[in-house]
């Protein structure tokens, strides 16, 4: 009885794996295989179960040919790292000035800060393109990047996180000398690496996913992150065949698998905390 | 009462006062405020700003091509989208995706949990193909789905001839296309908050199980009572969470289908783009940017006052 129930668990489980695992499969495997040969394959099982002889590397070799899709996946690397970089720094000593010090006004941009929280960036998006317009920074780089390096999601979870911060500590980096900046870099920012962690690969995913600021901000092709790359090689139907589009996508996923396997905890974490997605 | 509260905060603030010199609070007002400004300058220039633009745009009759055209016509642009058909499909095509894409996707992401959460060899494998997807970005998900719900020549298509059912035009469709893109959406999403749900089963005390188990309790039983209940603050958190991202859908019907066929799925906020940034206006565009972020603004108060009492995690 016991065993029975075991096996239908598991045939359930598998079933349900597949449903979700099948479609990555099929990517992979097609991006290998010129398009004549995915089309044979489709309702037979090697859609889904590598042969071996018909497997090359031809539609990627032929995609890079006339799309250079790792200039795009680089640009996309570079925001999304200086997105990081900067954005942490930024929210993050906002977000300790606000658990920290006392200083006037204190309470007003605290509240100030969480009534901004309410708002949903997406829907103000064109109001932000006309701003942007205005300093003249469409379609450069810093015009594409500044306004999501500020996250005021974040200088309000690194306040909450810096609130219970030992004092002790900074008294003691005071005591040796160290400047307010100095205790801040020097001490309490390596004492808190796994939420600078968490908060940065959830930044860095959001950036690098990022679409539709993308493709207001920046029409320059050499430019574009990859996300908006993409979109534009799967509108072109003259050049690209099945297998490049696989190939295409198999390329750009995979940085987000590497980033996924070595973080793991952290990205679970972090969604917790924020509820992306 | 009132007096001893005065005198209360005053000797605090005195003994605060002294504890902390007059040149030391200067330091740290002083810092303070450096530490802050980077963000606050950043805050001020591209949320609170744009916030105002909207407001003010959206009572002219500003063209962006036509800058120093622009007129103040008060209530016009409001009056339009009353009568607006395309913006009310719209809205109601939000709608639609919402009302369906929340309950799809959190009950996929709950029977995950439950599965996952079973102490039985191999978990680790099938808690990584179900948030597999979730890795995934927008735009490649709808790209993959868009060639493998292909009407002539997709595999979706040639799996379900192989099991007798005709083909579908799913996305070239105006009655398929917007449940096609519920679909794919909740398919794609409902990983994530598997793991959340997953860490709130995990945080049950078992003894319950055990007390309802000495009791006599099923297995549906135990679900409903116990494991359910234990589940609501994170189910409030997700059901929140959720729906402010639905309404915000755009990414899926902009890459698979555009918003058609026949306006089927377009979305509000990709109204906004096409007359804002598309056609260039900005009047009409910052008028529903702001019935838009305030009907979201309440919305997210309203839920959150429905469960007020919920300790969200």
């Amino acid at each position: 009885m016991k065993i029975v129930k075991k096996t239908l668990f598991y045939i359930l489980a598998s079933l349900v794996a597949l449903q979700f695992l099948l479609p990555l499969i099929w990517m992979i495997l097609s991006s290998f295989k010129i398009d004549e040969v995915i089309y044979k394959d489709i309702d037979t099982i090697f859609a889904f179960v590598p042969r071996f002889s018909d497997l090359s590397f031809d539609s990627y070799v032929e995609l890079l040919g006339f799309y250079n899709i790792f200039k795009n996946v680089g640009n996309s690397l570079i925001y999304a790292s200086v997105t990081v970089v900067v954005g942490l720094t930024i929210n993050s000593l906002a977000g300790y000035a606000l658990a920290r010090f006392k200083f006037p006004f204190k309470d007003w941009i605290l509240i100030f800060i969480i009534a901004l929280m309410i708002v949903p960036i997406e829907a103000t998006i064109l109001p932000l393109f006309l701003v942007v317009n205005e300093m003249g920074l469409i379609n450069t780089i810093p015009g594409y990047l500044l306004p999501f390096i500020i996250n005021v999601m974040n200088i309000f979870l690194f306040r909450q996180h810096f609130l219970s911060f030992p004092g002790e500590l900074i008294e003691s980096g005071k005591i040796d000398g160290l400047s307010e900046v100095g205790c801040f870099f020097r001490i309490v920012m390596p004492s808190s690496l796994n939420m600078y962690i968490t908060v940065g690969i959830l930044t860095f995913l959001a950036s690098w996913n990022d679409f539709l600021w993308p493709v207001m901000a920046l029409s320059n092709a050499d430019l574009m992150p990859i996300q908006v790359a993409l979109n534009a090689v799967f509108a072109d139907t003259y050049n690209i065949f099945t297998s490049h589009m696989m190939a295409a996508l198999t390329i750009v996923t995979i940085p987000i698998v590497i980033l996924y396997i070595i973080f793991q905890k952290y990205i679970v974490e972090g969604s917790m905390q924020s509820g992306i997605k | 009462m009132k007096q001893f509260i005065k005198r209360f905060v005053k000797v605090r603030n005195t003994t605060e006062h002294f504890r902390q010199s007059e040149h030391h609070r200067k330091r740290d007002i002083v810092s303070a405020y450096g530490f802050l400004t980077p963000a606050l300058i950043l805050a001020i220039l591209f949320i609170v700003l744009p916030i105002i633009l909207a407001f003010t745009y959206g009572f002219t009759d500003y063209y962006l091509l036509k800058p120093n055209d622009k007129e103040f016509i008060g209530l016009e642009n409001f009056k339009r989208m009353m009568t607006d058909e395309v913006l009310i499909q719209s809205f109601m095509n939000t709608i639609k995706f919402v009302v369906f894409v929340v309950p799809l996707q959190l009950s996929m992401a709950l029977g995950l949990a439950l599965i996952v959460n079973k102490k039985i060899r191999g978990v680790g494998f099938f808690r990584t193909a179900y948030f597999s997807p979730a890795v995934l970005s927008l735009v490649v998900i709808s790209i993959l789905w868009t060639v493998m719900l292909n009407p002539t020549s997709g595999l979706i298509n040639e799996l379900l001839e192989n099991v007798g059912i005709s083909k579908q035009p799913f996305l070239s469709s105006a009655s398929q296309a917007m449940y096609t893109i519920i679909a794919i959406s909740a398919w794609s999403g409902c990983g994530y908050q598997m793991m959340i749900f997953l860490a709130g089963l995990k945080n049950i005390d078992g003894s319950l199980y055990e007390a309802a188990d000495i009791d006599g309790a099923n297995a549906f039983q135990k679900f409903l009572f116990i494991t359910i209940p234990s589940l609501k603050p994170i189910l409030m958190f997700l059901v929140i969470t959720t729906t402010i991202q639905a309404f915000k859908l755009i990414v899926q019907p902009m890459v698979m289908t555009g918003g058609g066929p026949d306006y089927s799925t377009i979305t509000i906020l990709q109204y906004i783009y096409e007359y804002g940034f598309r056609h260039r206006n900005i009047g009409y565009a910052s008028a529903i940017t702001l019935v838009f972020t305030i009907f979201l603004v309440v919305i997210s108060i309203i839920i959150k006052k429905l469960f007020r009492e919920e300790k969200v995690a």
